[in-house]
């Protein structure tokens, strides 16, 4: 971690590398699910769309099909994210408008018998009458794979907006979320980045915590603790700055830098 | 062949990384009975959504939704009644074989490559079948019929010995047949047999929704099939686009239930417009469409089933990393 931190210090620059920003409006064709939090057996989604799941839907990075051992567990953002020369922020609802619909899942089994344990379906009826007798047979046993509950999801044509940095080009869908939701991309607009000097500078964008320069001093924000790493928003920061249109971000905005 | 056509969208083995591979394919899903569709569960009414009419129609009205999870499922169940059959289906930990949300996937099987699985922190495998919810082009309001359900004894009253009377008496609603669903299915980085495998399950699954046996009637028939490294417009901006387009079509009164032809007409004389949009690279034309759909009734024909199954089961040998004499009821390799 330390190696790769003063590599980047070396890379710094004050002036942009990419010269050209799109802001661009994503249109939700589809309810979309992520799990933010769990609260009982609900699934909620906050009203924000991560930075890095947008890099990776729009094909900047690569994740394989198949995951085994440890990489289920541990992403590797550093290593898929930090060397691009593209960069988006975080999506925000566009007026802070959003909303929700709530729907119930249900595992169902491809077995002619079934029935539901501790949030397990069971399909070994030979372990039924072991059952009766008091007994907990493995596969009665609770599993730590939710097989119902209810999902809080953002509702089909919810809109959202974001800055895409670098002169890439976008496609028309992609997909986002555990279900793979479809989502529209329409640029808005498109934008030099302008360079400012360091003053003091409101920004009306959401950022992640994790991309965010270290030479900047932080007045005030709200924050979104969502995982893999929390969303800031309305910050008041003091550093340099680029503008992009109406909007003003932090210099120097690079994936997975703190 | 027409398969060929597709050739540079199809992955010659599996691979374990994306390569932006698209192929998608627009099905036409039809009711041919009374069908039940819920987000919630019994007693809630249809799942439908307000959503305006047509691109260009901003009116706002009630769709029906058959939702992704409502598609996927039984199409993944049909394909894995052949698995059985065959001895396909490998067996997950605890000796139990391969089955669908039990938390034991096999991680080996066809269904495993190519639907997917999480086996809750060991690992996990992406589905590289991506579906849409699929909408009713006409409003819901004109779809939905009610039914009182009448739960007769067994002595054919409503009241049982002791006289008392019958509880089961229940209003219900159900979506009517000929009702047209229209959905766009993606498939990513699929080999010319896993799209074989899973077009046979679209073509060969026949009910949806809530499971009875007199409910739930479904006809799937695929009216485009594009290849590309980008993904076709949402299944609700075809439906709008139908919808505007049928309702300035002469002779198509807007009301259940639609002339099948103007359903296909319309639908595929908007879809011809798609080709030339940014990463849809070939679409199908209306012949090599047909000879694609019988390449796939060839392979999933009664003579030809065990062949192809078996063909395609033999292309994952390599990433099945267990040893052999662990997998059971293996098919004899050929
Ligand atoms: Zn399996």
């Amino acid at each position: 971690m330390s190696h790769l931190k003063s590599d980047l210090a070396e890379k710094k620059v004050t002036f942009p590398t990419c010269k050209k920003a799109q802001i661009i409006e994503l249109w939700c064709a589809e309810p979309v699910f992520f799990a933010s939090r769990e609260l009982s057996d609900t699934y909620y989604t906050e009203g924000v769309i991560g930075n890095y799941a947008l890099a990776y839907a729009l094909g900047w990075a690569y994740s394989p099909y198949r995951l085994t051992g440890t990489a289920t567990t541990k992403p590797t953002y550093i290593e898929d994210l930090s060397d691009l020369d593209c960069y988006i922020l975080p999506a925000w609802a566009i007026d802070n408008h959003i909303s929700y619909r709530f729907e119930r899942f249900n595992a169902l089994s491809d077995a002619y018998w079934f029935a539901m344990s501790n949030n397990r379906v069971v399909i070994n009826r030979e372990d039924l009458p072991l059952k009766r007798t008091g007994k907990k047979p493995s596969s009665y046993r609770p599993s730590n794979f939710p097989q119902t509950g209810r999902l809080k999801m953002i509702e089909r044509g919810n809109l959202f907006e974001t800055i895409v940095f670098g002169e890439v080009e976008l496609p028309e869908y992609i997909r986002v979320g555990k279900f793979k939701s479809k989502v529209k991309i329409t640029v808005k607009k498109e934008s030099l980045i302008e360079y400012l000097p360091t003053a003091k500078y409101p920004c009306k964008t959401y950022l992640n915590s994790a991309d965010l320069p270290e030479n900047i001093s932080y007045f005030s924000f709200d924050i979104l603790a969502i995982p893999p790493v929390s969303i800031l928003k309305n910050l008041q920061f003091e550093g340099e700055a680029w503008r992009i249109d109406d909007f003003i971000v932090p210099a120097n905005l690079k994936f997975c830098q703190s | 062949m027409s398969i060929e056509k597709l050739s540079s969208f199809l992955a010659s083995t599996y691979e374990n990384f994306p390569k932006g591979r698209t192929i998608s394919l627009v099905v036409l899903r039809t009711t041919q009975s009374e069908t039940i569709f819920r987000t919630e569960g019994s007693g809630e009414p249809m799942s439908s959504e307000f959503v305006q009419a047509g691109l260009e129609n901003t009116e706002i009205i009630p769709r029906l939704v058959m939702t992704k999870r409502k598609q996927i499922a039984p199409e993944r169940r049909k394909g894995r009644e052949f698995l059985r059959q065959y001895n396909l289906l490998y067996n997950a930990k605890g000796d139990t074989i391969c089955s669908l949300n039990t938390n034991a996937p096999c991680e080996m099987c066809i269904d495993c490559f190519l639907y997917g699985f999480a086996a809750g922190g060991e690992g996990a495998q992406k589905s590289r079948v991506w579906t849409e919810d699929a909408f009713s082009i006409l409003p819901s309001t004109e779809l939905i019929g009610d039914r009182t359900i009448n739960a007769l004894y067994e002595n054919g009253t409503m009241r049982d010995e002791t006289g008392k009377a019958s509880t089961a008496l229940n209003t219900s609603e159900y979506i009517k047949p000929s009702v047209h669903f229209l959905d766009i299915v993606t498939l990513k980085d699929v080999t010319a047999d896993e799209l074989r495998y899973a077009v046979g399950n679209i073509l060969l699954t026949t009910r949806y929704g809530a499971v009875s046996s007199r409910v739930g009637r479904m006809d799937n028939e695929i009216l485009g099939v594009f290849g590309g490294f980008a993904e076709l417009p949402s299944s609700l901006e075809l439906v709008q686009q139908v919808f505007d387009l049928l309702s300035k079509t002469d002779n198509v009164t807007l009301e259940h239930p639609l002339q099948k032809d103007s359903v296909v007409n319309a639908v595929k004389s908007i879809i011809n417009q798609w080709t030339n949009k940014r990463g849809i690279s070939v679409q199908l034309n209306e012949e090599e469409l047909n000879n694609l759909v019988a390449d796939i009734d060839t392979n999933w024909s009664m003579e030809k089933q065990e062949e192809f199954l078996a063909r395609l089961n033999k292309t994952y040998e390599s990433y099945r990393q267990i040893p052999a004499e662990n997998t059971s009821k293996k098919s004899k390799g050929k």
